[in-house]
């Protein structure tokens, strides 16, 4: 009776103790990879990028691994050795993938200075052929980036040693596991475009009540590429971006002082939605009042100009007979000689009905006023194409070289505003208090360089977006936000970064083994002790010369052998 | 990995302390609640031997071996010895016998001491996707260690138990029982001191506690002739 009370009391213990430990949470691991995931977004309704975001399986080195089962396998890549018509074929015969682990070549921490070599040029090559790649198609496993560090090079190549030596991991053989355990990805509800504006007003003349013409410097910041938190987009349009916040703050002190102060309004505008046929832009302009549509001279975009090439594009969409744009060009190409740049012009016809839009400028051609965009790039881009993604890094963008762009916009825009056309007036002149500042630049191209700027993960109070309001705000008037919603055609989902936990998990088998070496462990300490307890030592001593198991096995049951201790 | 590979760590941790009851006679004589007196008096001597820590110890920033600190936690250690006393000495039992009373303290002391000190970390590593040898290796440090907490109550059954034991023998007794008590604070130092690896801490253990077992026994032996 009192046995019985003590095995149930002892079994509710027992559950009691297994309901407490089951509820402590569980997590450890090996070690932590920082990774971005694949963007994920619907273009007009169509499933693009990558469908999912939680990953659990192990870890493959390559699409032909023999043995391994990719339905249920992460196959880790680095960008460098993808073979894209390989992969395209996978992809187009709708191959069946655990997931994908794509290795971007270590990050450097050189801060730029744009002197990359062949193999840095290379490796952008790739890294945009396959951005754009990635982009264009719909995955319906996880996708994600990493950057290669030691550690991940490592497991890679115990991986395809494994793999090479016809072991490739699955649950009963073990291996590396790699595990994201992040929610499926859900709509962003309301994406924003936050477009910043400033203004430099100029100074009329006394009893002119007429309105002072406006110039409009705009550069477009956001960014989009194939991983979200990876759009850092130093020239596309990082570049436009510092360029813009030089003019401001070279003119703003022009504009302090009365005497300086040129009879043009400047408008300086940092759009978003760039990536979108400049959806943000579009909106911006629909919010300008007539007088200021009126009052507009023209548009000046900056896209891209940050690369070593000292030849540049004017883009327009207006006949280059109009004498509006010879003037604009004949300005730039003056001052561009004595800067050793060049500047061509390329006329591109808008065609309204197609919705897109591939320079910025087109956004204000299409609302009638004169724009261009100044740009390096000669052809207008596709959509979701030379929209900063993780190939257009820092390195890319020359500074010497830009600085002699800055200027030569500072300058044309300085005799345009002051009515010095065809003069050879330095007003930037290097030594001056109105010097070009190469640190400045540096900070802004740096801060950007780093930021990933896609706008709909943004949100409306970015520190990026504070940043450049404020900096504005210092060296221009009535600084200002306007938040508008994207465009309907373009829906994104979130979870932009996650961590990859990286387990090395040892395989069923093993597992048995161990449970057999307990198991037969546990049984023979029993036998053992049994052996040398109950069984009486005079009796075992007599029957070291007899038979010894026999006696073992009737003093289980027969404990009123005399020979057993009992 | 997971639940099976827990399952397995917690044969190896546990299952001996099983298997010692059932397969010897402990199991027959019903020295269940004598073993259940000592694993309280093992929580309530850990939770004095806290107290103690928490008064007297230095949390160290660094993980080193510090001597001074060593030294005063092995003086702590010392309250098992004392604990395993009153257990021993103090807590009344029912009439089993000397030779089975010592078995079933150690046995309680051992497994309260195991479950304590082993099932939280089983549960939370063993459970985990990341495979490491650490918890197999921990079973087999908690098979040493019960092995040494038997040998340990058997030499302070002779000690305090036993009143005609021979006197040639007595400072081989306390010399015994003094290794084994000194015995956390000799594999911290290995551990800590000598940055031995883990394995190779474990199998010390087990050595040294084969080693002591077959001290105690002969020791106990010798002491049991003289009363045949």
């Amino acid at each position: 009776m009192r046995g019985w009370w003590r095995q149930q009391v002892m079994g509710q213990a027992v559950v009691v103790m297994v309901v407490m430990v089951m509820s402590m949470v569980v997590a450890d691991a090996a070690a932590v990879v920082d990774v971005y995931r694949m963007i994920q977004y619907d273009l007009r309704g169509a499933p693009m990028g990558s469908r999912r975001a939680a990953l659990n399986h192990h870890a493959t080195s390559g699409f032909d691994v023999a043995g391994a089962d990719l339905s249920r396998a992460v196959v880790i890549l680095p960008v460098l050795e993808v073979n894209i018509s390989s992969l395209n074929e996978f992809v187009q015969n709708k191959g069946l993938l655990g997931g994908l682990l794509l290795l971007l070549p270590q990050r450097s921490h050189e801060s730029g200075g744009g002197e990359g070599d062949d193999s840095d040029e290379n490796v952008g090559k790739v890294l945009v052929e396959l951005e754009q790649w990635l982009v264009h198609n719909t995955f319906q496993y996880p996708v994600y980036f990493a950057y290669e560090d030691d550690y991940v090079k490592s497991v890679l190549q115990e991986v395809s040693a494994n793999d090479a030596a016809g072991r490739p991991a699955t649950a009963t053989t073990g291996g590396y596991k790699l595990v994201v355990s992040v929610s499926e990805a859900k709509k962003i509800a309301t994406p924003t475009l936050t477009n910043i504006q400033g203004w430099l007003p100029g100074l009329r003349a006394e009893g002119d009540n007429s309105m002072l013409p406006t110039i409009a410097i705009v550069a477009s910041y956001d960014t989009f590429g194939a991983a979200p938190a990876l759009a850092t987009g130093s020239d596309s349009n990082g570049s436009g971006v510092a360029m813009l916040l030089e003019l401001a703050r070279l003119f703003s002190r022009l504009y302090a002082n009365p005497n300086t102060r040129g009879p043009y309004n400047l408008l300086f505008g940092l759009t978003s939605g760039g990536p979108y046929n400049y959806n943000g832009t579009q909106n911006w302009l629909r919010n300008f009042d007539q007088r200021l549509r009126e009052s507009m001279e023209y548009a000046l975009c900056l896209n891209s100009v940050g690369s070593s090439s000292d030849h540049m594009w004017l883009h327009v969409s207006k006949p280059p007979e109009n004498a509006f744009i010879k003037q604009i060009l004949s300005e730039f190409e003056n001052v561009a000689e004595g800067l050793d740049l060049t500047v061509e012009l390329k006329h591109k016809k808008i065609n309204i009905s197609n919705s897109r839009v591939a320079w910025e400028h087109e956004q204000f051609s299409r609302q009638r006023i004169t724009a261009a965009t100044l740009s390096q790039l000669e052809e207008a881009s596709e959509l979701l194409q030379q929209t900063g993604g993780i190939a257009d890094s820092r390195r890319a963008v020359n500074e010497t070289v830009m600085m002699r762009k800055i200027k030569l916009v500072a300058e044309s825009l300085a005799r345009r505003i002051y009515g010095q056309q065809g003069t050879q007036v330095e007003v930037f002149a290097a030594g001056t208090n109105l010097a070009l500042s190469p640190a400045y630049v540096r900070s802004w191209l740096d801060l950007l360089g780093r930021t990933p700027r896609v706008a709909p993960f943004l949100g409306k109070n970015a520190p990026i977006i504070t940043a450049l309001h404020k900096e504005l705000a210092q060296y221009t008037k009535d600084a200002s936000l306007q938040h508008e919603t994207l465009d309907s055609t373009f829906v994104f989902y979130d979870n932009t970064k996650a961590q990859l936990n990286v387990y090395q998990v040892a395989s069923v088998t093993f597992d048995f083994i161990v449970a057999l070496a307990v198991g037969s462990y546990l049984i023979i300490l029993f036998v053992v002790l049994f052996i040398t307890t109950k069984v009486k030592f005079l009796a075992v001593r007599n029957l070291l010369r007899g038979p010894i198991i026999p006696l073992t096995i009737d003093c289980f049951f027969n404990h009123t052998n005399p020979f057993c201790f009992s | 990995m997971t639940f099976f590979h827990f399952f397995n760590c917690a044969a190896l941790t546990f299952g001996p302390h099983a298997v010692y009851y059932k397969a010897t006679p402990l199991s027959e004589y019903d020295t269940f609640s004598t073993c259940i007196k000592a694993a309280i008096v093992y929580i309530v001597t850990t939770l004095i031997k806290f107290v103690c820590f928490a008064t007297f110890l230095q949390v160290s920033e660094h993980d080193g071996f510090d001597l001074s600190q060593e030294i005063l936690k092995g003086l702590i250690g010392f309250l098992d010895v004392a604990g395993l006393y009153y257990a021993l000495t103090q807590v009344s039992h029912r009439s089993i016998s000397q030779n089975h009373k010592f078995q079933a303290v150690g046995l309680g002391w051992a497994f309260a001491d195991a479950v304590l000190h082993r099932l939280a970390p089983l549960w939370v590593g063993a459970k985990g996707l990341e495979f490491t040898w650490e918890y197999l290796l921990q079973g087999l440090e908690s098979n040493a260690n019960l092995v040494f907490t038997v040998s340990l109550a058997a030499l302070g059954s002779l000690m305090w138990l036993r009143k005609n034991k021979p006197a040639a023998l007595v400072p081989f007794i306390y010399v015994s029982a003094g290794i084994l008590a000194a015995m956390p604070s000799i594999t911290s130092y290995l551990r800590k001191g000598l940055a031995w690896e883990f394995p190779r801490v474990v199998s010390f253990e087990l050595s040294a506690s084969l080693l002591m077992a077959f001290v105690t026994w002969r020791l106990f032996s010798a002491c049991q002739r003289p009363a045949q």
